[in-house]
């Protein structure tokens, strides 16, 4: 996946201005930074939910937005997204959920489709919960079968926006350590979005830090940790003084 | 999205296969089956005061009533029945709409539609338009009779009318072509709510806020909209008399 050039502007200015990036396939990529300087932003580009207002955004070698409706749908098909507010379909129950993407999108019999939802509720830890509404279960467990419906249609990308949000720190470790063997098992490619920098450096291959417009590589834990750029070291470190807060001050 | 190109997709979507046939019957269901006793109420009422007001005024004006069960179905069939049926439609149907899209849109879901390669207007729009545009068609009809014939015992009870007397009165004013056009506004109607209320719940801004603005913002231009549709079709409708 390749960002060229990318801008986007909402109409208050560009919040990403001519940005590069290059993922390889396998890799799992975190993207870090203050809120409202555009990590989901990022990760809807890659998803096609929202369209630069310059440059491409290349999967698999396809520019997604000039791509014909089915021939994005079908790219979008070897994607899987959990969003920041999980985007359950809170009409159907949890088993459901994950059954929906298998029935709209595959020609799956009605046994393997409960098949395939028993083992994905067995694999993130909910199988108790399969005939619950989303409302009915906790925040970690819908962020549970977030992932669990993302990864129904076996993607060979996922994109976790803000995976760990407002969990504890045990839960949040156990979803990432979720989401680091579904990885090895499924040979997947990652994009992730986060502010919890143990998780970030748990789960990352490389960091990548959004801010003021452009995404800085940090590199891998190490190389992140000694990274020069100041405003990368103030939000790792979560410092008060820095170019980050005389910015937004 | 723009409100152009959105009645553009919503419509291209109505008329090409494949269509969601169960979601279809849902919506139906809930469209006419469940706005029927709702409507019939209404009506019954509004029918029991057309009679009676116009029975007030004809006596105070011409001192005679003899032309009140010709005039009152003449009113019923032609707007009555359809319009006060479509805007309680409106406010039934087209605000939970605006609602349920609205929250979906929000809370991410018909982003994630997107994702699994779903056009969320063919899913989500095109079961409630042709629900809605086959439930106002028959809702139309059912909503006319019923008010004719709650205009008929009022008639009957108040004015002393017999049922004889009030379907002479009435063939007189109207016929089989005013039914055929009251359903033909009621099918339109019925057709101009889910596009809006969808429209408005695809735009809707995040929080309850927003849901609540789609919500209201919604009822209003359905309403509006059926107004000025109910002028345009009453103007059209008339070359055919």
């Amino acid at each position: 996946m390749e960002l060229q050039d990318v801008s986007i502007d909402f109409g208050d200015g560009p919040l990403l201005k001519r940005v590069n990036l290059q993922i390889q396939s396998g890799e799992s990529i975190v993207l870090i930074g203050p809120s409202g300087f555009g990590k989901s932003v990022v990760l809807k580009l890659f998803a096609g939910l929202l369209k630069p207002t310059g440059g491409q955004v290349l999967v698999e070698g396809h520019d997604l937005n000039a791509l014909k409706p089915l021939q994005q749908a079908l790219l979008l098909l070897k994607m899987g997204m959990l969003f920041q507010k999980n985007a359950l379909f809170d009409s159907l129950s949890v088993g459901e959920n994950i059954a929906f993407p298998l029935r709209e999108k595959t020609s799956q019999s009605e046994e393997q489709i409960q098949e395939r939802i028993t083992f994905f509720l067995e694999a993130v830890g909910i199988p108790h919960a399969r005939d619950l509404f989303p409302d009915e279960i906790s925040g970690g467990m819908q962020k549970r079968l977030g992932i669990a419906r993302a990864l129904a249609l076996n993607p060979q990308i996922v994109l976790y926006d803000d995976p760990t949000a407002g969990l504890d720190p045990i839960t949040s470790r156990r979803i990432v350590e979720l989401i680091l063997q579904l990885r090895r098992e499924q040979k997947s490619t990652i994009v992730a979005v986060t502010n919890d920098m143990a998780r970030a450096y748990q789960l990352a291959d490389r960091i990548v830090m959004v801010v003021d417009g452009e995404l800085i590589v940090t590199g891998d834990k190490d190389q992140t940790l000694k990274h020069k750029d100041p405003r990368v070291a103030q939000f790792i470190r979560g410092a008060l003084d820095g170019p980050l807060t005389e910015t937004s001050a | 999205m723009t409100l152009p190109l959105f009645l553009w997709q919503s419509v291209r979507a109505t008329f090409t296969a494949p269509y969601r046939w169960k979601d279809i019957l849902i919506q139906l269901e809930f469209v006419s089956w469940q706005s029927l006793p709702v409507i019939l109420f209404c009506l019954c009422f509004a029918a029991i005061v057309t009679i009676m007001e116009s029975s007030f005024h004809m006596k105070l004006v011409v001192q005679n009533d003899a032309l009140v069960p010709g005039f009152a179905a003449l009113l019923i069939l032609r707007e009555l029945g359809a319009v006060v049926s479509a805007l309680l439609l409106t406010s039934r149907v087209g605000a939970g709409l605006a609602a349920e899209v609205g929250s979906m849109k929000v809370t991410e879901q018909i982003d994630a539609l997107r994702m699994l390669g779903i056009d969320p207007v063919r899913f989500l729009v095109v079961p409630r338009l042709i629900a809605c545009t086959v439930g106002g068609f028959i809702l139309s009809i059912i909503a006319n009779l019923a008010c004719l014939y709650a205009a008929m015992v009022v008639s009957e009870i108040k004015l002393g009318y017999s049922p004889g007397a009030f379907i002479t009165g009435m063939r007189a004013f109207v016929d089989f072509q005013d039914l055929v056009f009251a359903s033909i506004k009621g099918a339109t109607f019925g057709a101009v709510i889910p596009l809006i209320s969808c429209y408005f719940g695809f735009r809707c801004q995040s929080g309850a806020e927003g849901v609540g603005s789609a919500t209201t913002n919604s009822v209003v231009a359905s309403s509006v909209s059926i107004i000025v549709l109910d002028f345009v079709l009453t103007y059209i409708f008339s070359h055919f008399y």
